[in-house]
Parts: structure tokens; sequence; C-alpha cells
């Protein structure tokens, strides 16, 4: 019975709201790739936040205020699912951006412990992100760091919204994105 | 002179410790909540001296007035583990409640107060019998404790409720409740007591309270998503770790004004200030690394490795 009571609150903002979850422990991404082009032309491919054309599992994204601070990008992925995101830091010269999750579409609805639960495209809750490009030479490194709960904010979780799935969705997505991305630029 | 100057240091040391005395201080005690660990630093040397397995995601420290003991929350473990500080062992582990995440002990070492994210509640816990003795009705989603310099006062961050709660110590029921900036999580006093400052995580802002009528007196604005607080050179300034900015914020608490930001390493969170009062160490999660600032020359003086996910939430110094 208590458990329900404190259930809807947390359910409510899950999707919507940030930093709403300090329950579960927060998790992280850090992946790193070195690609064999110059740092000025990796970047040249990334630093369009409103172009997520690089990443795979995007089909289109559109973008309201370009690479201005707060500037909401839609990214459609090849499912149809829909991740929203909102800059929050970028810094051309360090060719680096950061940026956080504000909404998510739902990609299916489990019922776990009674109740339905309705799982975000990307398995996460609080997410924030940042990437940049570190020139290395003729070569460049390109970091991805991601950090963010599992999207199941009260405790007990199933397994499709733990922390295991949330960190195997997120490395999955920044492992192809930066194979893809060595791809482009390495042509 | 570099050895000559030592070996006396080392007697010293050593004569204290055959002693059973406390250990000579100060160290700082960090918790790592993805290792499931907390690193112990030396404060001299500025390096880790031992990590001690702890499980539950360790995340909230408190550390005993004496220095012989170190309070760690572990929210998986729904409560805290005892550390001692001598034999670097968990003594106990003590089940508080579901959500346990912020944690202070009083001033005399008797309590230690626990804050419950989930139930909205301050477990207050025998530190001789380590048994909740009373459980406090506060705010939503507690988070950062402190304990005014006469003991008299427990003051509790509610994140949910945008505010922050006045517990008399004495009575242990709530005496006033003030509204301050959007999801206050950390928290510090002034070492007369005077006055309060919050993290306010969703307004990027601190805000200034005035203790014995619970007023704001001003709201100050920082980074992105400022987490905790801590103050130094004779409470002359407050420094504020801003998680998105992987940066600390410095204001001069006459003024009000931001003097400084300092670029520390990336998620900064707990901090908490060295007993010199001049230096500041900063737990960065994303690089498990913890920063010593100079609360003087406004520079990182030294980075120390620590293990993965480095929070340090509360006051993580013995004294």
């Amino acid at each position: 019975m208590k458990k329900n009571l404190l259930f809807l609150p947390v359910l409510m903002f899950a999707f919507t709201s940030a930093a709403n979850a300090h329950g579960p422990v927060r998790q992280k991404a850090d992946e790193e790739i070195t690609i064999n082009a110059p740092a000025a032309k990796v970047w040249g491919i990334i630093k369009d936040y409103g172009d997520m054309s690089w990443l795979p599992a995007v089909k289109n994204t559109t973008v309201d205020k370009g690479n201005e601070i707060g500037s909401i990008r839609v990214l459609t992925l090849q499912d149809g699912g829909t991740i929203t995101e909102e800059l929050k830091k970028y810094d051309a010269d360090k060719m680096a951006y950061g940026y956080k999750i504000t909404e998510m579409s739902t990609a299916k609805t489990i019922t776990h412990a009674g109740n339905e639960e309705k799982v975000p495209v990307l398995p996460v809750d609080n997410y924030t992100a940042n990437i940049g490009v570190e020139a290395k030479g003729d070569t460049s490194v390109v970091t991805w760091k991601g950090a963010y709960y599992r999207a199941y904010t009260n405790n007990n979780p199933p397994a499709e919204m733990n922390e295991d799935a949330a960190n195997k969705a997120v490395a999955d997505v920044f492992k192809a994105g930066l194979a893809n991305l060595k791809t482009l630029a390495e042509k | 002179m570099l050895r000559l100057k030592r070996i006396p240091v080392t007697l010293a040391v050593v004569t204290v410790l055959g002693c059973g005395a406390s250990v000579a201080a100060p160290f700082a005690y960090i918790s790592n909540q993805l290792d499931d660990s907390v690193s112990i630093i030396d404060a001299e040397k500025r390096t880790v001296i031992d990590t001690v397995k702890l499980a539950g995601k360790p995340a909230g420290i408190a550390v005993a007035p004496a220095g012989d003991k170190v309070y760690v929350s572990t929210p998986e473990a729904h409560g805290f583990s005892v550390l001692d500080t001598k034999s670097h062992s968990v003594l106990n582990k003590v089940i508080v409640s579901e959500g346990a995440l912020g944690i202070a002990v009083d001033h005399e070492g008797q309590r230690i107060y626990v804050a419950d994210w989930y139930n909205n509640t301050v477990s207050v816990v025998s530190a001789k019998t380590l048994e909740v003795t009373k459980v406090v009705t506060v705010g939503e989603s507690p988070s950062g404790l402190i304990v005014s310099p006469d003991n008299r006062w427990l003051y509790v961050a509610n994140r949910g409720s945008d505010s922050v709660s006045k517990v008399s110590t004495e009575t242990l029921t709530v005496k006033k409740t003030t509204t301050v900036g959007k999801h206050p999580f950390g928290i510090i006093t002034t070492q007369s007591g005077d006055r309060l400052y919050t993290a306010n995580v969703e307004s990027d802002d601190v805000t200034v309270l005035d203790t014995a009528s619970m007023q704001p007196i001003a709201s100050i604005k920082v980074g992105i998503l400022p987490y905790a607080v801590t103050l130094a050179l004779n409470d002359s300034r407050l420094l504020v770790t801003n998680q998105t900015d992987n940066t600390v914020s410095v204001i001069d608490t006459e003024t009000f004004k931001q003097i400084a930001v300092i670029e520390v390493g990336e998620k900064p969170e707990g901090i908490s200030t060295h007993p010199d009062d001049r230096h500041v160490y900063v737990a960065n999660w994303f690089d498990s690394t913890v920063s010593v600032l100079d609360a003087k020359t406004l520079t990182v003086v030294d980075t120390i490795k620590a293990g993965e996910g480095t929070r340090a939430f509360g006051q993580f110094f013995s004294k």
C-alpha cells in the first residue's frame, strides 16, 4: 500500500522532469575511439547539434535554436521512437558539447509488481551526456560520456528498467555512434 | 633538510599511536559509490592510504567528532555502516530505512541522523546502541543534513519540497520550515551557526538563510546543477560544486558575489573543508578523483585518484 502511494508521483515525473531520483544509484558510460583523421574534420561531422545523421539509430533530427544553449533537438529513431534533448553546454574551441534528455517516447509497456510500466526508448532517467574531440597529432580521440539513472525510479526494478538494461542501452548507442563516426571521418 | 625535518614527525606519530590515542590527523573519507568502497585519504600526504570495501552503494559520509568512527550511508543496504578509523574495518551495518542517503552526526557524538529519500523522514540513531530512537517527519525527499554548532538544531534540506526544516534536537520536532530555491541538496552552516547555505540543484543558485529567523537573506546564482556547499577561510568564502559545469563556484560571503569559478573534474559532487580551513576537497563523481583546492589562491593544487563514482556527500573530514 505504502509503495503504491510512493509510486504515483515518481512515475509522473519520470519521463518529463530531470533530477528527481536519488534513490537508485547513478550510472555512467564512458566510451572513446581513436580516429585516423584530423580533429577539425571529425568535429565538422558532429559540431551541428541539430544534425545527428552520423548516429545510426537516428532517422532524422529537428532543432529549434541551432547551437545556442537551451536549444531543443528531437531525435526520431529508425523505429519511430523519439528522444528530446536540451543543449546545456557548447564550446567550439574545445570541440565539445553537453546535453540532457528532457523527454522520451515509450518503447513498450510492461507489467511489474502489478503496475503498468512504460519503458522509454532509452531505458534511463535523468540522463546527461557530453561528447568532445581532442587532437592527437594528425589523428583524433573522440570521447562520449553519459551519466544517468536506471529508468525505474522506485525500488526493485524490472529487468527491462534496471541498471544493466540502462548501461547496455547507452553503451550500445555510444559504441555504434563512435564506430560510424570513425567510418565517416576516415573516408 | 627535508629528511632531518621528517624524523621528529615520524617519531611523534609512532609515539601517539603507541599510546593508543586517536589517530593523527586529518583524513578525508571518500565514498566510491560504484565500487562499493571508501577511500581513506591522508590529507597531509594527499594520498589514498587505504580503500575499504563497504557494500550497499555508499554515498553519505559523517565523521564522529572524536574521529574514531565514520558513518557511511548505504542506500542499497537501507541504512549505514560504521567504519573504524583505526583498524579500517566495518564494525557494524545498521538497517535504518529504505532510502537512507543524507547522514550527519551531532557534535557530542551521541546521535546519528539519517535522512530517508523515500519516506520523507529523518531517523535519529543512538551512536551507542545503534538503534533508531525516533523518526521525525520532514519535507519530501530530505537529503542534506547539518547540525548547528551549538548542537541545538538539525537542519534538513527537503529536496522535493524546495525547503529547509529546522528541527529541535531537544524535542525532535520541526520548529520551522522555510522555502528556498528549487531542489536544495547540500547544506552548510557558519561556525557560529548564524547562517545556513543551500545548494539548489534545479534553480542553479544558493540560498542564504538567517538561521534565527529562518528568513532568506540572499539568493546567489552559481553554475549548472549545484550539488553541495562548504565554507573556508573563517566563513568568508563559500564553495559550491556545479555538477554539469565541472566547476566550483567561489562566493564572497560579505558581498554575496561570485569571485571565482574553478575548473575541477567531471561531475563534482561532495565537498568538504580541510580542518586547516583553507584547503577544500571535491569528489569528482565521473572522474573518480578528488580535487584539492586552495581557497586562498583559488586554484587546484592537487588531484587524487580514488575509486569509481566518488560521491562523498556530507562532512567527510576527520579533525
